[in-house]
């Protein structure tokens, strides 16, 4: 009873999140029940990168359910093609892929684990607004919160998915996401949470899942 | 209930109720211990997949390069103790393995006569600096490490053929690990990118040094 009730309390106090998936595909795709897909986060030198808990969140959703997809995680390939996955060297497109097959061992370490796509992962979730005010006391009679705050966030990402046999851009699917999150001070502090980054890594996932199994 | 307590006397005194002398110590051994962040820098050691410089090397480790430690007091996030030792010079061991066909590690930057004989050349890497930001400073949402090296290239005979001098950068979240845990990661990190660098972007110019200045040895190592 107890633990259908807190289930109840937190559907309610999950806030809304309204998002978009948008999909374009270059080439037919299809994968074979021993052939693996690589996430990896694009990384940059700038203050914003592709969080690696976003790329956990889609390597745990394609590797579970009725259609997993087998994965490699994505510190074992860069580890196993050092140092031609690092972000200094790692390649921009698809068109980069027969240059670096060029390199000595890189070919055959792929084909050993029968990598058929690279899902390149960019984007990041921001806080793009935020207000109200909220205050909380604590005295010897007691204590409480009083007031609101809000904060919207907008989750926005894009995978990029070469298929390494044919050497080109499968191609891509784009997630965005945006909800306000809310918190109430009424007496106690009640959250209201909105999760963009969340969803967009559901939504993302899903349709990365449907875009390599369904094919065409 | 607690009728059976009674005050501890003797030795047992004297461990519970310490002098109170020992306060400030205790008070000032607990707030250093608090501020002070030792940081072991463990990770992988990949092996890189580049094409073999073909040549003999010595590699030299200094002690320094061998058991590198950097200390930081910083005013706002406390002490750092950063130990990049080990993972380093393991690092470094893989990589010189991957970038010539031959290596052995020497103890000394001057050659032996015997070992002027079977060398073509001698590799000295060094660190030459270790820098870290914490997000209180650089206000971003990262720990970030920058590591610069120099690679010394010399001939069997110690004459200089070279120096190169690069720097690898490493960033870890904030959020995701601890901060002594984002300064480990950053650092792993940062080794990796120098290690990057040095196999990607400085060993043809190591190769085409050992071309130019004939020193191989072995003929069939000469290209």
């Amino acid at each position: 009873m107890i633990i259908r009730g807190a289930i109840l309390l937190c559907l309610v106090l999950t806030g809304c999140v309204s998002s978009r998936i948008e999909q374009s595909r270059s080439t037919v795709t299809g994968i074979d029940f021993d052939e693996a897909m690589v996430i990896l986060g694009r990384a940059s030198y700038s203050d914003r990168e592709t969080k690696v808990s976003f790329t956990d969140c889609i390597e745990s959703e394609l590797s579970t359910g009725k259609t997993a997809i087998r994965l490699i995680p994505q510190n074992q390939f860069k580890d196993d093609l050092y140092p031609w996955f690092e972000p200094r060297t790692a390649p921009t497109s698809a068109s980069d892929l027969s240059r670096l097959f060029a390199e000595p061992g890189v070919r055959a370490r792929i084909d050993e684990a029968k990598v058929r796509y690279l899902a390149w992962i960019e984007g990041d979730t921001l806080t793009t607004d935020r207000g109200g005010s909220m205050s909380c006391t604590l005295t010897t009679f007691g204590g409480g919160c009083f007031g609101m705050s809000y904060w919207e966030q907008d989750a926005s990402y894009q995978a990029s998915i070469w298929d390494v046999k044919q050497l080109t851009t499968a191609g891509k699917i784009s997630a965005d996401a945006s909800g306000t999150s809310y918190i109430a001070g009424l007496v106690i502090p009640i959250p209201i949470i909105a999760r963009p980054g969340n969803a967009a890594c559901k939504g993302l996932a899903a349709q990365l899942r449907e875009f390599i199994l369904d094919g065409s | 209930m607690f009728k059976g307590w009674s005050r501890p006397t003797g030795f047992y005194a004297k461990i519970i109720r310490p002098p109170l002398i020992y306060l400030p110590l205790l008070l000032i051994l607990l707030t250093h211990g608090a501020c002070t962040k030792t940081v072991l820098v463990k990770g992988s050691l990949p092996t890189p997949l580049v094409k073999k410089i073909p040549a003999r090397v010595g590699v030299y480790y200094s002690k320094e390069f061998r058991s590198y430690l950097h200390k930081e007091d910083l005013p706002q996030s406390g002490t750092y103790h950063i130990d990049l030792g080990d993972q380093n010079l393991n690092f470094f061991r893989n990589l010189s393995t991957a970038l010539f066909t031959e290596v052995i590690e020497i103890d000394s930057p001057e050659l032996s006569d015997e070992q002027r004989l079977e060398l073509d050349a001698i590799f000295i890497p060094k660190i030459v600096e270790y820098g870290f930001l914490v997000p209180a400073i650089s206000t971003l949402a990262f720990h970030e490490v920058s590591i610069k090296y120099e690679i010394q290239l010399k001939d069997r005979y110690g004459k200089n053929l070279g120096d190169w001098a690069f720097v690898g950068y490493g960033k870890a979240e904030s959020e995701r690990f601890g901060s002594g845990a984002a300064v480990k990661e950053a650092t792993v990190l940062a080794i990796r990118d120098g290690g990057a660098r040095l196999a990607t972007e400085i060993a043809p110019f190591l190769s085409s040094v050992l071309d130019d200045a004939e020193v191989r040895q072995r003929k069939e190592l000469i290209r």
